[in-house]
Order: structure tokens, then sequence, then C-alpha cells
């Protein structure tokens, strides 16, 4: 026949309200650790995730290119496009035929570019701007602006040769279905479908390109390819696609480097991080049991009241750990009040450097869920003990203590 | 209701010890029991005891038969099994306890401090304790914080405390020790006559021989021997 325990509750909640001043010293106590910590972890995570977040958005991170150039069939890129981690495979023909000399009415320059290979979900492209066809094409930005041109227009498109001794040039009107961002290509340049290039090659190689209209020795019935434009499907699929084209005796070109600093900055920091958080939970546990280890000597007398009208073991055990959850929700509160209004200062000192929606220090909902659950199983823990030795107490021995 | 056969109880301190023993005591219902004697002599090691807080270092017999309640607890056994929590029990049920210096909680207010024992019990409120506050001369403290009473009105709260559950007995350790002799003889009227009332069993230690005569207690007889060859002070009581 115990005491229910909403009573011990309401009795060891009285208790703690009345000594307000004590309770409140502890809460400024216990925030004046956590505080900090939230502080911490937010700039882990804000900084560390910014960085992460700008690798994750680069596709240029996500690219993997051959080192030099080989002959790759169609039965080995197939290969590779099946492959889970790759997002988008295109081939490439040779750089030397891969170039087009451009002009438009309204510009009178005559600009060369280099032609890069594209096809559907090509990740330096916004979907939707795709070059489809032999009669399309996306300039890059320099490009688009040497010639004045935008999306809509057409531009004039011709590459020549030597066939049989004798210099041809060919002409054909391409129509500009838009224009690359600036980061996709920064060079002079634009993006077309594979079979242009192909039809392109061809058609420089001396072969006869029916669909074109271009006449020339009979094709090529095996097509090869030196080289070709990967992307993986996140940046940390590259190091194994880079280990598995060194499997495949090809030498591949990465960001993997780059990749691997971030993480394993981010590995350290949270390293660090949890070093000095499990060092602060550890204080503050030691802290906050000696307080109420402290506290139920203090409170020896009134506790052996308790004992006195019939308070058992237990619900004399509940008293402090009632009272170290009072501790932890409104210190955990108030650090978590410290840490917003920090947080908000750094994020407006540092705006003017970041993008749009860009914070050096944050936190998810999460985080603070997880912040509240350590301070009160830590409050809980230390609590613990001196409710052992709160249930310890003579009631003989301390009542009659003035 | 208690029957105590060879209870001691022995404490050692720098060298000196000093003994209680209990040869025989009987506490029969309805009776009012006073434990008189200068301070020292052990009256509060003997109340300790019958309010199952304080473990005899070596029993005898030691039964303890509630009202309503046929056959003896035997709590010796109860201590022996180290059951604190079924004497515990028995406290909460059948006595009421009034101690030297109030403890009342400083944290609850009159009202509350007073209810405290008829709340673990889980009694309804039914005006008991207004009763008992208007009885006690302290109706218009009920809503105060022990803080703003003085002494005398903070005892009389314990006292009130003890009787709100109508235990079916009442120790009460010197309640008016740290009072004026008018005050003292007041409260203690009070007390008596709510007892009365109640028709509670009452254990009692006092210093001041004055209202034990006043008012008609059984005095429990008690000798102290020093035994200076192995410094031993000894008290005995029965009754």
């Amino acid at each position: 026949m115990g005491i229910p325990l909403v009573k011990t509750f309401v009795l060891a909640s009285r208790d703690y309200f009345h000594e307000w001043q004590m309770s409140f010293c502890f809460v400024v106590g216990l925030a004046a650790v956590l505080g900090p910590m939230l502080v911490l972890f937010g700039l882990k995570f804000g900084i560390v995730g910014a960085m992460i977040d700008q690798l994750i958005d680069d596709p240029r991170n996500r690219e993997i290119r051959p080192v030099s150039s080989g002959r790759y069939d169609h039965g080995w890129l197939e290969n590779v496009r099946a492959r889970p981690d790759v997002a988008f495979l295109v081939p490439r023909t040779r750089s030397i035929a891969a170039t087009i000399e451009l002009t438009s009415e309204r510009s009178p320059r005559n600009v060369r570019v280099e032609l890069i290979p594209s096809a559907t979900g090509d990740p330096l492209l916004p979907s939707g701007q795709l070059p489809e066809g032999v009669a399309r094409i996306v300039l890059s930005e320099s490009t688009a602006k040497k010639l004045r041109v935008a999306a809509g227009d057409t531009v004039d498109g011709s590459i020549a040769r030597q066939y049989r001794n004798q210099k041809e040039r060919v002409h054909l009107p391409l129509t500009v279905t838009a224009v690359a961002p600036a980061q996709a290509f920064s060079r002079d340049g634009a993006f077309v479908s594979v079979s242009l290039l192909e039809a392109l090659e061809d058609f420089r190689d001396g072969h006869a390109v029916p669909r074109m209209g271009w006449s020339g020795d009979h094709a090529n019935s095996v097509r090869t390819y030196p080289g070709f434009r990967l992307y993986a499907h996140s940046i940390y699929d590259v190091a194994g696609l880079s280990d598995a084209f060194a499997d495949l005796g090809v030498d591949v070109h990465t960001h993997a480097a780059d990749i691997e600093r971030v993480q394993h900055m981010n590995r350290n920091l949270t390293a660090i991080y949890w070093a000095i958080a499990v060092i602060g939970l550890f204080g503050f546990s030691l802290s906050l049991g000696a307080n109420l280890w402290a506290n139920v000597d203090r409170k020896r007398k009134e506790l052996s009241v308790l004992r006195l009208v019939g308070f058992r073991t237990l619900d004399i055990a509940w008293f402090p750990v009632v009272q170290a959850l009072y501790a932890a929700v409104f210190g955990w509160a108030l650090a978590v009040g410290l840490y917003q209004l920090v947080a908000w200062v750094i994020n407006e000192m540092m705006a003017s450097q970041l993008e749009e929606g860009q914070m050096v220090c944050r936190l998810l909902p999460h985080h603070y869920e997880i912040a509240l659950a350590l301070t009160c199983g830590a409050a809980v823990l230390s609590a613990g003990f001196a409710g052992l030795r709160s249930a310890r107490i003579e009631p003989s021995e301390s009542l009659r203590d003035l | 209701m208690y029957h105590l056969r060879d209870v001691v109880k022995t404490r050692e301190a720098e060298g000196m010890a000093f003994r209680l023993r209990v040869p025989s005591l009987q506490i029969s219902m309805g009776e009012k029991i006073a434990l008189t004697g200068e301070s020292g002599c052990g009256k509060s090691t003997m109340l300790d005891m019958l309010s199952f807080i304080l473990r005899p270092s070596d029993i005898g017999a030691f039964c303890f038969r509630p009202a309503g309640v046929k056959k003896p607890l035997n709590v010796e056994a109860y201590w022996k099994a180290n059951k604190l929590n079924r004497l515990g029990d028995l406290r909460k049920r059948h006595l009421g306890c009034v101690i030297q210096t109030g403890g009342l909680l400083p944290y609850l207010t009159v009202r509350d401090n007073m209810n405290l024992c008829r709340n673990v019990l889980g009694l309804k409120r039914d005006g008991t304790v207004e009763h008992l506050a208007a009885e006690l001369g302290i109706a218009n403290h009920l809503n105060k914080l022990p803080d703003a009473l003085s002494t005398g009105e903070r005892q009389r709260v314990a006292i009130g405390r003890a009787l709100a559950h109508k235990p079916a007995i009442v120790i009460a350790d010197e309640p008016t020790a740290s009072l004026d002799p008018y005050a003292a003889q007041r409260i203690m009227t009070h007390f008596m006559g709510l007892v009365d009332e109640l028709n509670i069993t009452v254990i009692l230690a006092t210093h001041a021989w004055g209202h034990v005569k006043k008012l008609g207690m059984r005095q429990l007889h008690h000798r102290t021997v020093c035994h200076a060859e192995s410094n031993l002070t000894e008290t005995l009581v029965s009754g």
C-alpha cells in the first residue's frame, strides 16, 4: 500500500517551487553547460552541413572523367551505364572532331565552340533544356553572349574537312533550345546530341552521312569512342566507382579527394564534438548529482517527516528524481532559448557571406529532442543515487535536528 | 495495544554507553500515558521504538495490536525481516506523531500540512481539518506557510496534523518544550480535550510534571542507574 505516485510528485513539485531560488540556480547551472554545447553542435552541424550541401548540389563533384583516351564500344558503355551507382553516361567523340563554328545574323563574330555530348538526364542542364535530334543546340552562356542569341533563335553551324585533297564545308541550321547556366560550362561551348556529334565526326573522317545528306566514303560498321561523360548517383558513390574503373584498367579523374576531405572533417568534428559533449554531460551529471546529494542532507528532516507519516522507501526515493527532472526540463528549455538567441546573432553576422537560406549555426528539431532525452537521462541517473541515499535516512536520527 | 517484554536499545558514543531497558510494558486502548524525566534519560528513544522508527537492539517480545485487529502483530518479526515499509504502513494507519520541533513541511500551507496524513491515507476532505484548526485556534492561518507562524502556532499545527486522520494512538514528544509555560498549558489542555473527544490513546513524553498530574495521566516508572565501572548509564522503564 504505497503512496500514489501522483501525490509524491505533487509534494516534490511543491518543495521544488517553494525553493525557487535554489531551483533557479540549478536550472541556470544546467543551461550554462547545455547552452554552449548546443551552440557548438549547431555550428558543427551548420558549417559541415553547408559544405556537404555544396558538394551534393554541384554535379561536377559527381563527375568521373577518364584521364586518357581509350576505345570504348557500345557494349562496354552499356555495361557501365547499367550500374546502379551511375546516374548519367554519354559517350564522347574525338575532341578534335567535336568542334563547330557558329555564326548568327545578329553578330558579326564567328565563334568556334567545343561540343559537349548530352542526353536525357544531363546533370549540368536543367531538365527540359535538352538538345534532342541533330537540329538543336544548347549554348553555353559565353557563346550565347558572343552570338547575341537567346533560346528560340537559330544559329548557323559549319564544319570543314579535307576530302580527296579538296576543302569541303557543310552548313547546318541549329535551333537554340536554351542557354545553359553559367556554372555548367564556363568556356565557349555547346551541348548537342550524341547523334549530331557522331555525324560531325564521320564527316570529318571523310565518311558519308546519308541522314544529313553528306556524301563521302562508306561509314564504319563498328564505332568506338575515346571517352565518355559520366556522373555518379551521389557524391558517396564516386569513390566506389573510381575503384571499379581502376579494376577495369581505366584511370579516372574524380573529385573524390574533395569529398573525402569534407567527410573526414565531418568525422573529426563529430569526434571532437562528442568528446566535449561527453565531458560536459559528465560534469553536469556530477554537479547535479552532488547538489542533489547535498540536498538530501539539507532536507533530511523534511524527508524524515515524510517517513514518519508513512512514506515508503521508494516514495522517498522519487523526491530527488522528480526534482532533477524539473531541473533537466527547465534547464533544457533555457539552454534552447540561449541557443536560439546565439544562433540568430551568429547567422545575422554571417548573413552577408552566405547564400540565401544558408545558415552557419543550425539544429534540426530532433537534435533538441535528443538533447532533452540525454539531459533527462543524466539527471535521473544522478538523482537515482541521491534517491537511494534519501531512502536510507533513519528518521529517528534526523527528526530531532533543529 | 502495546505489549513489550525485555526490549533493549543500546547506544554508544565516545566510550560512554547508554542503555534503555524495558523489562515489561503494557499499554491498553484509551490510556493516557506520560513518560516523564529529565532530558537525556531516554524518553525520545522510548517513543521512537513505540512509533517503529528506531530498531531496538534486542527484543524479548514486541507486539502491537491495532484497534479492530484480533491477532497482535509481531513487530519484532518485521524488524528482523527489515520490513520497514510494513512498519511505515502501520505508522501511517494507526499512529499520529507530534515531534518536539513541529516537523512541518515548509513548502505546504498550514491546511496541507494538517491534511498530510489524511492525504497519504487517501481520505476525503470533510472539514475535519477546518474543525481541528478552529479548536486549536489557528483557523485564520490555514492558508499561510509555516514560516509565517510563531513557534506556538506551528506546534498547534503539528498537533492538528497528528490528530486529523483520527489515529488510534498519538505519540507526542515534548510537544510544548519550546513554549512558555502559559502557552504550553493552553495547548496541552486543548490537546487533551481533543484526544478525549476522539477517544485516542496518548503516549506523551514531557519534563513538565504539572500537566501530568493535572490531566490525570498514567505515569510510567523509570529508574536510571549509573554503572561507573563500565561507563554505562542504564534506564529502566516499566509500566
